[in-house]
């Protein structure tokens, strides 16, 4: 882990290819996490419209992109 | 666990690993007790022909669908991130603990992983290989396995209960892929028992 100081550093860097990185970098997080949460969540049985509702999305977004692939 | 598994149950949970290894895959899931099932499990696995799965197929939709879904962070993403202080290794490190290795977007795998996997393949006599190790889901169906036996009453566990097991667990990527064949499990289910009752 980098010294406070150096992530600040970075985080701020005004150069945009840095720091557009950094936003695809995060969006391939979050689908990698809501995939495992999603999956997770219909294994205990929540519902396709429970889930949507947490995501604050809607249930047809949900479902078509994860129904029978998890 | 095993005392009472029959000798075609146990060609299937011995093979699960090696169906694994040989995808070059770093567990033994759900998916490889299929492709197992198909291979060693006799009526097991004809119930599973009967029903339209193939090894072929199964084996093209496990490539399909292992992706989906699940995105490829590299280590220029873990750059990336490190960048504005999300450390990947530390969250990767959490899901795991609650879901178990792998289940976050693995990283892509190096070839010296696989070397490592195996590293106690070299004291070992050529020709045996070191099982991968089962994926939580993986273990749920043999135990779902050894619960649909004593539910049945049987006083053993065959091929037959490793199918049902994995047809109960419903979770894992051994049930998309039926599910993605088109495979009607409830049918598949019923057809399964029926074939239990009719050799006991």
């Amino acid at each position: 882990m980098e010294k406070p100081s150096e992530v600040a550093a970075a985080a701020g860097s005004a150069d945009p290819k840095v720091g557009l990185r950094a936003v695809v970098a995060l969006h391939r997080l979050a689908d990698a996490l809501e995939a495992v949460q999603v999956r997770n969540a219909r294994r205990l049985g929540w519902s396709w419209q429970e889930i949507a509702d947490a995501l604050g999305v809607s249930k047809q977004a949900v479902h078509k992109k994860y129904a029978g692939r998890i | 666990m095993f005392e009472r598994f029959t000798d075609a149950a146990r060609a299937v949970v011995n093979g699960a690993p090696v169906e694994a290894q040989r995808l070059q895959h770093p567990l033994t899931g759900t998916e490889h007790l299929l492709l197992a099932l198909l291979r060693h499990g006799e009526g097991a696995g004809a119930l599973l022909r009967a029903a339209g799965v193939t090894s072929e197929g199964v084996e093209a939709a496990i490539g399909r669908l292992l992706h989906v879904g699940r995105e490829v962070l590299d280590e220029e993403d873990a750059a990336a991130l490190r960048a504005i202080g999300v450390d990947l290794d530390e969250v990767r490190a959490r899901i795991e603990q609650d879901f178990g290795p792998g289940s976050l977007a693995p990283p892509p795998e190096p070839p010296r992983r696989w070397f490592g996997l195996r590293r106690r393949g070299a004291a070992r006599p050529a020709g045996v290989i070191d099982h991968l190790p089962y994926s939580p889901r993986a273990k749920k169906v043999l135990e779902l396995a050894l619960r649909e036996s004593l539910r049945l009453k049987h006083g053993y566990v065959g091929a037959e209960h490793v199918l049902l097991g994995l047809l109960r667990e419903n979770a894992g990527l051994g049930a998309s892929v039926l599910a993605d064949a088109g495979v009607d499990v409830e049918r598949l289910r019923r057809r399964t028992e029926v074939a239990l009752r009719a050799a006991a």
